[in-house]
């Protein structure tokens, strides 16, 4: 039997619960807002510090001098041959793909930004390689103006190019696919060249690490992931992250 | 998104974020089945019955917000439970599970309307017909016609409503009267109510988180707030939800107390209605009387606006494609005719016990497992996971005349996971074994 202690602390309780309830509410309502923006900002900051560090390396690896001179005497075999066409082609790409290098300073872009950019690059080593190189892509056209991060798909080519192609002779085969799958976008970039896992360097490492950490801070609530994969086969790098359209944002 | 679209009907223009989230919850959550089940609950397993009632309800409502997150993550195009069951299940198994969903949902209107019946018979000095007609008016006009926005609008002023009841009215009496006179009047009039030693309470509190779970697992309209609060802040507003969820209940067993003490009752389920007679103020009588027009009316609103969608987008709009002026004129006649229906019923069934209203726990509990597989399988399920419900069900009700009724509901759920478990691993088997060759 309940004594009349226990009886009265358990009526304080029932009434003054709803008081506990109705604050919950007017807090949620009055500071809702502003700790979504202080989150949002703080995840933005972040965005902006692995941006920077993701723009620093891709000045430090990529735009490496062996680059940038292979691709200067490419163009310059063009114009000896007076194959002014593909001369003005091959000058307009560069300068394209130095614009977009240098300009992007967004947190995110499309998948549809990212791929052209891709398209220069892949152009201007399709002069270097010339019948070496096969590339092909494919895109699901639907989630053309999904988000993603700068320089995600790049860093894959990129990868692809310095640590397989331009060290192993012979037929250079790559091939880009972006799908949608179950609310999440799949980017995979695959090259025909087997790596020994030995051969991960340490620069590829950090590329994919930074990656890996900007999709969190991109989609802090949504799976995401950064998978290297050695098969017989070749090798593909798979990215895993939501799909979320631009206007969405 | 033009204004008169129909997708604006059924989810809004906007996500919800964790407080209007809570808010939409709340309004759906407490209704007449809290205020008309709260007195049966206290009086038949007493003040621990009452606090574990509010307990696992919360507790139903924050587990299916662990679902609730994988469900959102799964499907982000879909907007009702119905779009789901369609991708889920077989042709037939799906026309069953909707029929399942519109047996309780007009069960559970039906409860809220007689609800809504008795409390009209007992306040106002006018025919109970007249009385339910102005009020169903009004929840066709909100819920029929409105859409979730125009519910939305309104579930805050019913929440403050809520919430402002539940805590002046008994801080209010508990001030005037003191505690001593109400421990006294109880012990004298209902000591079983103070008694904790109580078996069949633990028996009762458990089998009612199963109901609870059921219940909350089948109800359309929490399915459809799923898909229109904010991706990452689901689980959180469920959480909330039912945490808020729970004080008011508890608040309500209070309010009883103040009902019960120091005389008898005739008809339980109108008892709480009587508070009425016992407050002298004016203001807390209107103050009572908003309160619990606006949580029936909340939650008739809510139910019907779900009810409404789901029978326009996954049962008419299956048979023939509709246009989107098509889809507004059967929006309302559906939700005039169930309303209509609802005025009959009610009227003529009012103020009479509602035991029988009661009476539909082992559905929610055979529906659990059935729904837990759908959720989680990731591919088509056979007829036979949701027809486990209406056997388990069935077996259920046969066993009631030998058994208790809290036991049935166990039965239920025992034999509706025993048909889901025994599916699943013929699925694994035979999955095997089709490896293997």
């Amino acid at each position: 039997m309940l004594s009349v202690e226990a009886f009265s602390l358990t009526i304080m309780i029932a009434s003054l619960a709803p008081l506990l309830g109705a604050f919950t509410l007017l807090f949620l309502f009055l500071f809702e807002k502003r700790i979504d923006l202080l989150e949002k900002q703080k995840r933005e900051i972040a965005l902006e510090r692995e941006l920077q560090t993701a723009l620093y390396n891709q000045l430090n690896q990529e735009i490496q001098p062996h680059f940038f001179f292979n691709t200067l005497n490419s163009i310059l075999s063009l114009a000896r041959l007076d194959r002014k066409t593909e001369l003005i082609r091959a000058i307009e790409t560069l300068s394209k793909l130095l614009k977009f290098k240098y300009q992007t300073n967004t947190s995110f872009i499309t998948i549809d930004e990212e791929l052209t950019y891709v398209k220069y690059y892949l152009e201007i080593q399709k002069i270097r390689f010339r019948d070496r190189l096969y590339y092909e892509c494919s895109i699901d056209p639907t989630i053309n103006q999904a988000v993603t991060i700068p320089f995600l798909l790049q860093t894959f080519v990129e990868n692809a190019f310095k640590h397989s192609f331009e060290k192993f002779i012979g037929e250079a085969f790559l091939k880009i696919t972006i799908k949608k799958q179950d609310q999440e976008v799949y980017i995979t970039v695959w090259n025909n060249t087997t790596e020994s896992r030995d051969d991960q360097s340490h620069e590829r490492g950090l590329g994919l690490e930074n990656i890996t950490k900007r999709l969190e801070l991109l989609f802090p609530t949504g799976n995401t992931s950064v998978q290297l994969i050695n098969t017989d086969g070749g090798t593909s790098v798979t990215a895993v992250f939501p799909f979320v359209l631009k206007t969405e944002i | 998104m033009k204004k008169s679209d129909f997708q604006l009907y059924i989810s809004g223009a906007a996500k919800l974020g964790v407080s209007f989230g809570v808010v939409s919850l709340l309004s759906r959550w407490v209704t007449g089945n809290t205020i008309l089940s709260s007195p049966e609950t206290l009086i038949t397993y007493g003040l621990i019955g009452g606090i574990g009632y509010s307990f696992m309800g919360a507790l139903s409502i924050i587990l299916f917000g662990f679902l609730a997150k994988i469900i959102r993550k799964q499907f982000s195009e879909q907007q009702t439970i119905g779009d789901i069951l369609r991708e889920k299940l077989s042709p037939s198994g799906y026309w069953f599970m909707l029929t399942i969903i519109f047996i309780t949902s007009f069960h559970s209107l039906f409860v809220q309307a007689v609800g809504a019946a008795t409390l009209i018979h007992l306040i106002f000095p006018i025919p109970t017909f007249v009385g339910m007609m102005v009020f169903l008016g009004f929840c066709y006009i909100i819920g029929g016609i409105g859409g979730i926005d125009r519910l939305h609008q309104l579930a805050g002023i019913n929440v403050t409503l809520i919430f402002a009841a539940v805590i002046v009215i008994p801080v209010y009496f508990f001030i005037q009267e003191g505690i001593y006179p109400v421990f006294d009047g109880i012990k004298l009039y209902h000591p079983y109510l103070l008694y904790i030693k109580n078996q069949e309470a633990i028996l009762f509190i458990f089998t009612a988180l199963l109901v609870f779970v059921g219940q909350v697992l089948l109800d359309r309209a929490t399915w459809q707030r799923i898909f229109m609060i904010q991706k990452e802040k689901v689980r959180m507003t469920f959480t909330l939800t039912g945490v808020v969820w729970a004080t008011i209940p508890l608040a309500l067993s209070s309010l009883l107390m103040i009902v019960l003490f120091g005389r008898g009752f005739d008809n339980i389920y109108s008892l709480f209605f009587e508070l009425v007679d016992k407050i002298q103020s004016t203001v807390l009588i209107i103050l009572f009387v908003l309160f619990c027009f606006s949580a029936i009316s909340s939650a008739i609103s809510a139910e019907l606006h779900a009810t409404t969608s789901l029978f326009i987008k996954n049962a008419m709009d299956l048979f023939r494609p509709l246009s989107n002026n098509e889809k507004w004129k059967y929006t309302y006649w559906f939700a005039g005719t169930v309303c209509v229906i609802l005025l009959f019923i009610s009227s003529l069934l009012a103020p009479s016990p509602l035991k029988l209203l009661f009476f539909i726990g082992n559905i929610y509990a055979a529906i659990i497992s059935p729904m837990l597989y759908i959720i989680f399988s990731k591919c088509k399920l056979p007829f036979i996971v949701p027809f486990s419900s209406f056997i388990g069900a069935v077996s259920g009700y046969v066993f009631m005349p030998i058994t208790e009724d809290l036991k049935a509901i166990w039965i239920s759920f025992a034999i509706s996971s025993f048909i889901c478990l025994s599916t699943l691993v013929f699925h694994i088997i035979s999955k095997h074994i089709r490896n293997k060759l």
